[in-house]
């Protein structure tokens, strides 16, 4: 017999809005993307996939989108790589007095703003003779997505007992090794889901990319950045449909399994 | 102030196939203390919190009084409520706790002061009235948690398991003052408790539960001593089951346990036939360890298995004919002479001093 | 004993059953095969005189991390924040020009009114949605998470886009409304305040969301019925008791989102027309297009303070809620 509780019915419904305000707004992007129009345009005579074909056609976007592939697949590995490795000796080292410090060294990407933190690279990277290059953008985003790996694989190794650790070392098996075989397999979860924070923080990069990057290195979001600016083309529509159905379905793979199964939601990035 | 008188009419409640409560009919008179007692399990905190208005029941009917109450929602029902784990407002302190059903009452500022005062010196808690919950301890706060429960007159007070979180001696210093409380105000107090001990001391009456089912009600010193099945026998204290079949029918009981003749004072409610299987619940303190010499209507012969020194008491294991590992507890007077493991000995009690019980139906 | 553990050859050898271990953990990678061969007896004995080493290698897995963030990123932050003090002359000059001079002043204002007002925005709507969530039964509310998880996701550069699509003269909202009859002008929805105002409490709404659910998961359902149980209906529960239970869960999704809001670069920037220039665009302006390196170190230095002032501050209060007993 269920009732229907009317007093909290208009906070329910306002909550719903909320909610739609939350996630649709970026469905609009989809129609706009098919219009038959030459300019932004909800579609009103007909369908037209024009706008995908000149994106992919285009070599200009075409390099932009493949840029953007390679950094963030390769962000992504060394991320994982070292994020993975700080947070096991972090959650090993738990004790000791340096790894607090090394705790907030890590977390810093994320706490400082990030114009502060471009301006810095930008500067240095000059320096270096890494500016506008595959290994500046590369360590620059990696720096950026560490944190997430990082805190994704030491919530990952919270739950994984002590004891496996000190068996296996008991066993003869050294430090590395044990990682290696131990560890890693226990932090699993963890780091799939830092490898997908890892590459969609380099997919969607734009802040730090504009100062450390010039012609040479010219991302997805940097061209998007510059349309925006320029002149407003569906184009930038089929492209950003297209960054969000990667995004989407990269979060959904992993969000899948939460919804499903285990009760608890995924930690916010 | 006027007590009130509850009654449970029918009460069932059930979940997904299972049956919480099932078909539960009794009534606490006014002013008295009245525990529900029974395992996990039971049934009895679903009871409680059906009174209370949290669990809606499915068939059956709650009185306060007489006049139904079962729809009512639990802030209009005047129930005072000490919750297991006693849900004091931790951003309150202490006399706030007290002051807030007040303030909910639209109590005027000075005559809340006064009684948030008065029932806080009722509780012995009047030099805390500032501190916040986490700064108390256990005791203590179970004592705020009365007292606000206690501060607006409430019809009814309902306890669920509030002495469980303490440590035994603060538990028996509590059931002292509780019950002292209730002598006191006189309001109708409903208690859950499964600790048999807890229900003996302070209530008026006791109702046993289990699985859902209300199984005997009486005061403690009846079902003590006249517990109507097994598992009240067994549940309420400690109790030695001898199966016998009845040999004769006289002006007392012959029965016959594994050989050993065994004889029983008739009892209301107990008509035995020639042939009939009897179960008796004989308790461990009403076993007499007979002298040289000594008789008894009911005499055994033992050895001793197991002898446990408790201070005031010898608990003693001991086989027997009629039952391998018969319980005895013996009152003593000293640590002389006591008697050890290996001891042959008569045993002895008389015709009132067993009770026949029902065997449980299928639990 | 599990019959995997025993080696081939000699069994009484400890380091022979340990190498076959590994041999047989590199192949299964079986946890609980582990704690069997951690057991074996001959082993144990073993063990027992043996300790683990001092200086454990485990500090070697530190070196990529360090030389990344020593390296790449403390040293080119002080580096830079070191420019404020001396470029173009040493001393404070580019403080002071933030502070004497209109303009900068202007920016520092705004971005600070802008973070507010998004603050107050974001927590509020985040306290209704937070509300309606925890109170939903368990599927819908996975539902609703998943969805509010889901946009965390996407790029500030499509939602920007997006919101610049909808909110345009032209764009969909306007649109929409003037052909529902209800206006006759559009509406001045973007490229102004207002339209950064939209995007930025679209981007942090998630951020205030996840931090008040969690406070309020954390109440202890007992309260809610003791002060039904003392006479209090849901309205009198929820001020009295509810919204304060939750304070500590208000503070920390305000400083989150104002902390964010700091920042944002991306969102301001598009729609904001060129009209509303936050501070974080101002320093970009300030060393692409100006190349006063050490005034936008100055305002870096302002921005970096900023933050670190208000999770300072937060980290006290909040730490100080927990110490004092509530």
């Amino acid at each position: 017999m269920k009732r229907v509780d009317w007093t909290t019915l208009p906070f329910r419904v306002l909550g719903w809005m909320v909610l739609v305000f939350l996630a649709a707004p970026m469905l609009v992007v989809f129609p706009v993307s098919v219009t038959p129009n030459r300019w932004i345009s909800l579609p009103s005579g007909g369908i037209s996939f024009s706008h995908y074909a000149a994106v992919f056609g285009s070599p200009d976007w075409l390099s932009a989108i493949g840029q953007s592939v390679v950094i963030a697949t390769a962000t992504m590995v060394v991320a994982v790589a070292i994020g993975t490795a700080t947070a096991i000796t972090a959650w090993r080292m738990a004790g000791h007095w340096i790894i607090p410090a090394l705790r907030v060294l890590v977390l810093l990407p994320l706490i400082v703003p990030t114009v502060v933190s471009a301006l810095g690279m930008y500067r240095v990277w000059v320096d270096f003779g890494i500016f506008d290059s595959w290994a500046g953008i590369i360590i620059a985003h990696t720096i950026l997505a560490t944190p997430f790996v990082f805190l994704t694989v030491s919530a990952s190794l919270t739950n994984t007992d002590r004891r496996i650790e000190q068996a296996s070392r008991t066993l003869g098996a050294g430090a590395f090794r044990t990682a290696w075989a131990v560890l890693v397999p226990a932090a699993r979860p963890g780091i799939l889901a830092g490898a997908v924070f890892a590459f969609i923080t380099s997919w969607d990069e734009i802040v730090v990319t504009m100062f450390v990057t010039a012609r040479h290195i010219f991302t997805l979001p940097r061209m998007i950045f510059e349309e925006i600016h320029d002149n407003l083309d569906p184009a930038v529509a089929a492209v950003s449909a297209m960054m969000m159905l990667v995004t989407v379905a990269v979060a959904a793979v992993l969000l899948w399994r939460d919804l499903r199964g285990t009760p608890a939601a995924s930690e916010k990035p | 102030m006027t007590a009130h008188a509850l009654s449970l009419r029918g009460l069932t409640k059930r979940y997904q196939g299972t049956v919480a409560i099932d078909d539960l009919t009794l009534d606490v008179a006014a002013g008295e203390f009245l525990t529900l007692l029974g395992p996990s399990g039971s049934g009895k905190t679903t009871v409680l919190m059906a009174i209370a208005g949290f669990v809606q029941p499915t068939s059956g009917d709650i009185l306060l009084d007489g006049r139904p109450i079962t729809r009512l929602p639990p802030e209009a029902r005047e129930f005072g409520v000490v919750f297991q784990g006693y849900a004091l407002f931790p951003h309150m302190t202490v006399a706030e706790n007290v002051a807030y059903p007040l303030r909910v009452r639209r109590v005027p500022p000075a005559e809340r002061a006064t009684r948030v005062r008065e029932t806080l010196e009722l509780v012995q808690l009047g030099h805390l009235a500032d501190r916040r919950p986490a700064q108390l301890s256990g005791g203590q706060q179970q004592r705020v948690a009365l007292a606000r429960a206690l501060v607006f007159r409430p019809n009814l007070l309902l306890l669920d398991e509030p002495l469980s979180a303490l440590d035994k001696s603060l538990r028996t210093e509590l059931q002292i003052e509780l019950k002292r409380l209730h002598g006191r105000i006189g309001t109708t107090f409903v208690n859950v408790t499964h600790d048999q001990e807890e229900a003996i001391t302070m209530s008026d009456r006791i109702a046993i539960m289990r699985g859902g089912r209300l199984m005997q009600m009486g005061s403690p010193a009846e079902l003590f001593e006249r517990p109507g099945s097994r598992f009240v026998a067994g549940f309420l204290g400690r109790s030695n089951f001898l199966n016998a079949r009845v040999t004769a029918t006289g002006n007392a009981v012959t029965l016959d346990c594994l050989g050993v003749p065994l004889h029983q004072a008739r009892a209301p409610g107990w008509s035995p036939v020639v042939g009939d299987a009897a179960m008796l619940a004989l308790r461990p303190n009403k076993i007499m360890v007979l002298a040289e010499g000594e008789d008894a209507p009911n005499v055994v012969s033992g050895r001793i298995t197991t002898a446990l020194y408790a201070g005031t008491v010898m608990q003693l294991v001991v086989e027997t004919p009629i039952h391998p590992a018969l319980e005895v507890s013996l009152a003593i007077r000293g640590a002389e002479g006591l008697p050890a493991e290996g001891d042959s000995l008569r045993l002895g009690w008389g015709l009132n001093a067993a009770v026949p019980v029902a065997p449980d139906a299928a639990a | 004993m599990d019959a995997r553990v025993k080696p081939a050859d000699d069994d009484n050898d400890c380091r022979a059953i340990q190498l076959h271990c590994i041999r047989l953990l590199d192949a299964s990678r079986d946890e609980r095969l582990l704690l069997l061969c951690a057991g074996h007896p001959v082993c144990k004995k073993e063990r027992a005189l043996k300790s683990l080493p001092k200086l454990d290698r485990y500090w070697l897995l530190l070196v990529p991390v360090v030389i990344l963030l020593g390296v790449f990123y403390l040293y080119p932050l002080v580096r830079v924040l070191l420019l404020s003090v001396t470029d173009p002359e040493v001393g404070v000059g580019n403080f002071e020009r933030l502070i004497i001079y209109h303009g900068p002043r202007r920016v520092m204002f705004n971005t600070f009114r802008i973070c507010a007002i998004t603050t107050v925005i974001s927590v509020s709507v985040a306290y209704l949605l937070a509300c309606v969530m925890v109170h939903a039964p368990p599927r819908r509310r996975r539902i609703m998470l998943a969805l509010v998880l889901l946009t965390l996701w996407i790029s500030v550069l499509v939602r920007a886009f997006a919101w610049l699509i909808l909110l345009d003269d032209n764009g969909v909202v306007n649109n929409t409304l003037r052909a529902m009859g209800l206006i006759s002008q559009p509406l001045a929805l973007v490229r102004n305040e207002t339209g950064v105002l939209i995007g930025m409490v679209h981007y942090l709404l998630p951020y205030a969301v996840l931090p008040l659910i969690a406070a309020m998961q954390s109440i202890d359902p007992a309260l809610i019925r003791a002060s039904h149980s003392l006479g209090a209906g849901r309205v009198r529960t929820f001020l009295s008791i509810f919204v304060p239970l939750t304070l500590p869960g208000i503070a920390a999704a305000a400083v989150i989102v104002f902390v964010f809001s700091l920042g944002f670069f991306i969102t301001p920037s598009i729609l904001g027309g060129g009209r509303v220039v936050m501070l974080a665009e101002y320093v970009s302006v300030t060393v692409l297009e100006e190349l006063r390196w050490g005034f936008a170190a100055a305002q870096a230095v302002v921005l970096l303070v900023l933050t670190f002032l208000v999770l300072g501050i937060a980290g006290k209060l909040l730490g100080a809620r927990r110490i004092l007993p509530s």
